[in-house]
């Protein structure tokens, strides 16, 4: 057996990606470390992990964001490498300094690059500066009033966003120009609140666009490959709810055009670790660089998928200095692949939070899926985290067939107990649109009221009351209260 | 006496015809014979509704009884344990909060008037602010939140009177 890279790593996170990156550490022969906060301590991650260490924080969030603990965790369990997944550190450019400041690999890239890709500005402008084409835009400034006159002055609609932003925090588009004001003030607000840092900016708006973005892998030393592309285009609360790979409908010259122009930033920027680099892609074939992601996505499934690879593993081994898995020419999209997230949401409602506990919980399986979450039953939902709750993935010979797959599996797909975005996700997947490939970012506004619930069918609502009635005591009482065929109707109590 | 069961908020009316040799019910006016369960994995079985086998899965939450079916999610409660609970909170005279969080900022005052749809509270929940309205025309007669202080789903926010009515 190969000397493993890494004798054992920690895993800067929790839920469904810190299980992730447990089953690749296992499969690697590399030993894990979990870190939790004590409202966690019987989480699945922490089970899963061949060591755990609570870490301590006045929310469960600022403990996962407490640098000095983790660190220290990892020197106390003799790891050597820290993982940071998604959200949380993942893309914290002090942490993968001080990281490297205590003698431990960071798995991800240099600080600096994290630094100059975390700031959308000096990301912006990097990416013009190779290359890739960018939208006109207006440059922050702490000076709300020359911000906005100069704002206006590209025309509307605009989009304002967070200078340090992302994930959609601090971010609206404006279409009149007596909206401006306010919405400024509140993405400021907003980005001072949750980056420290108040300082926004303007772009074009462009209409209805498509999210493509390239999955990507660098050395470290200039040489990077694509990993082709993902369309993330159905979001809510500018969130992604369902990616795909590869996007339907994309003309292959302009896929080949949108995945180079993602490697060369990549080797420009002489990038480290698996990375992602987003683009909008408007109805006239234009194309701008959005950002770039310096760490795992959330739906890097369906790249892996599609490719075969383990991107985990990926991160890994450039890690520890063992260069890229592939050449270019040897990577191959094979079949199609959907991610949905599962959400404590209500559709119904905004898509607002929502929060439970988990009842019961039903997983389908089948060769062509993939479950992850850190689920478990009895498990309360609290505010204290992200409602992503899971993401259930398909793969397929076709589009046509991973989304049947997904429907299927969706159907299956049994949480009760907390209100899901479950059933909401059948109805986009099986909207003529979406099943064409005619995706945008305002799919979901744009279709509100074909996706909305409909009453069930009268057999359905019948059929719901009567298992309801059984499974009520009140009800399964008055089936029993007649004395005579109280034996006979025995079997019907709960 | 029917037995009212509500459905996602609306109420299904449950007649008990015959409980032997089989379990006949007329449900919202229509009748079903109903065979014995087959119990399935945990919380999960199929029963036989007019000879038709019917997947499902149920899991009780306090009143609550989650009901999954036919690929949709059903919530479940007997009529009469619904009712009570409902309406503490008044309704269209209260801002409730949609989920647990911290209030951001009001911007209201006691006093003030505001018509539906307008700005009451800034709040703060799951990394997203979100404004919550007045469900209606009124003025603020009671303000139960201050800036920074956190607050349970469903709490009662601010209380709204009619014009005229403080």
């Amino acid at each position: 057996m190969k000397h493993p890279l890494f004798s054992k790593i920690l895993i800067a996170n929790r839920g469904e990606i810190a299980c992730r990156v447990i089953r690749t550490l296992d499969a690697m022969g590399i030993g894990s470390v979990a870190i939790h906060h004590p409202v966690e301590a019987q989480a699945r991650h922490v089970r899963m992990a061949g060591e755990a260490v609570a870490i301590h924080g006045e929310t469960p969030v600022a403990a996962h964001l407490d640098i000095v603990q983790i660190i220290a965790a990892a020197k106390a369990t003799g790891a050597t490498a820290i993982h940071p997944g998604y959200g949380f550190l993942s893309e914290n450019a002090g942490f993968a300094r001080a990281v490297v400041e205590a003698g431990l690999t960071f798995i991800g890239p240099d600080a600096e690059t994290i630094a100059l890709m975390g700031d959308k500005i000096s990301a912006r402008d990097f990416a013009a500066a190779h290359g890739a084409p960018v939208a006109p835009s207006v440059m922050p400034t702490d000076d709300l009033a020359d911000f906005m006159a100069r704002a206006q002055g590209i025309g509307f609609p605009l989009l304002i966003k967070a200078a340090a932003g992302g994930g959609g925090k601090g971010m609206s588009i404006v279409r009149h120009a007596d909206e401006l004001t306010e919405a400024a003030s509140r993405a400021s607000s907003e980005a001072l609140r949750y980056f420290k840092d108040g300082r926004v900016y303007a772009e074009t708006f462009v209409e209805s666009p498509r999210h493509i973005e390239v999955q990507v892998l660098g050395d470290g030393e200039g040489g990077a490959i694509h990993l082709f592309e993902r369309e993330c285009s159905v979001q809510r609360r500018f969130q992604k709810i369902i990616e795909e790979a590869e996007a339907p409908n994309l003309p292959p010259a302009l896929r080949e055009e949108i995945c180079d122009a993602a490697v060369r930033i990549t080797r420009a920027a002489r990038y480290r670790n698996a990375g992602t680099v987003e683009f909008i892609l408007g109805a006239d074939g234009r194309f701008f660089f959005l950002e770039m992601n310096t760490r795992l996505q959330v739906e890097h499934p369906v790249t892996e998928m599609i490719t075969g690879l383990d991107l985990v593993r990926a991160q890994i081994e450039i890690a520890a200095g063992s260069g890229l898995p592939l050449r270019q020419e040897a990577l191959r999209a094979n079949g199609h692949s959907i991610e949905c997230r599962i959400c404590a949401e209500n559709p119904e409602r905004d898509f607002l939070p929502e929060t439970g506990t988990v009842a019961l919980l039903n997983v389908p399986a089948a060769p062509w899926l993939r479950f992850e979450s850190a689920l478990t039953e009895g498990q309360r939902i609290t505010a204290d985290f992200d409602p992503m709750l899971a993401k259930l993935v398909t793969h397929g010979s076709s589009r046509t067939e991973s989304v049947d797959r997904m429907i299927a599996a969706l159907r299956d797909l049994t949480i009760l107990g907390v209100t899901t975005n479950i059933d909401y996700l059948i109805r986009v997947l099986d909207h003529p649109e979406f099943r064409a490939g005619r995706l945008h970012t305002g799919f979901v506004p744009t279709h509100r009221k074909a996706l909305a619930s409909s009453p069930p069918g009268r057999a359905t609502r019948d059929h719901a009351a009567i298992l309801a009635a059984l499974g009520f005591r009140e009800f399964t009482d008055l089936v029993f209260s007649t004395p005579e065929p109280y034996a006979a109707m025995g079997y019907w109590r709960n | 006496m029917p037995f009212t069961l509500l459905i996602d908020g609306e109420p299904n009316e449950i007649d008990i015809l015959a409980r032997k040799p089989r379990l006949v019910l007329r449900v919202n006016g229509r009748i079903y014979t109903v065979e014995p369960p087959a119990a399935g994995t945990a919380g999960t079985g199929t029963i036989r509704i007019d000879g038709e086998a019917v997947p499902h899965a149920t899991a009780h939450v306090g009143d609550t009884q989650f009901l999954r079916l036919a690929g949709r999610t059903f919530e479940t409660r007997v009529a009469s344990l619904a009712g009570a609970g409902a309406g503490a909170g008044g309704g269209a005279d209260a801002v409730k909060a949609p989920m647990p969080g911290v209030v951001i900022r009001l911007h209201k005052q006691p006093g003030d008037a505001v018509a539906r749809g307008e700005t009451v509270i800034t709040i703060e929940s799951m990394k997203l602010q979100m404004a919550l309205p007045a469900p209606r025309d009124g003025v603020i007669a009671e303000l139960l939140a201050q800036e920074g202080g956190g607050f349970d789903k469903d709490a009662v926010l601010a209380r709204l009177v009619s014009l005229g009515e403080e």
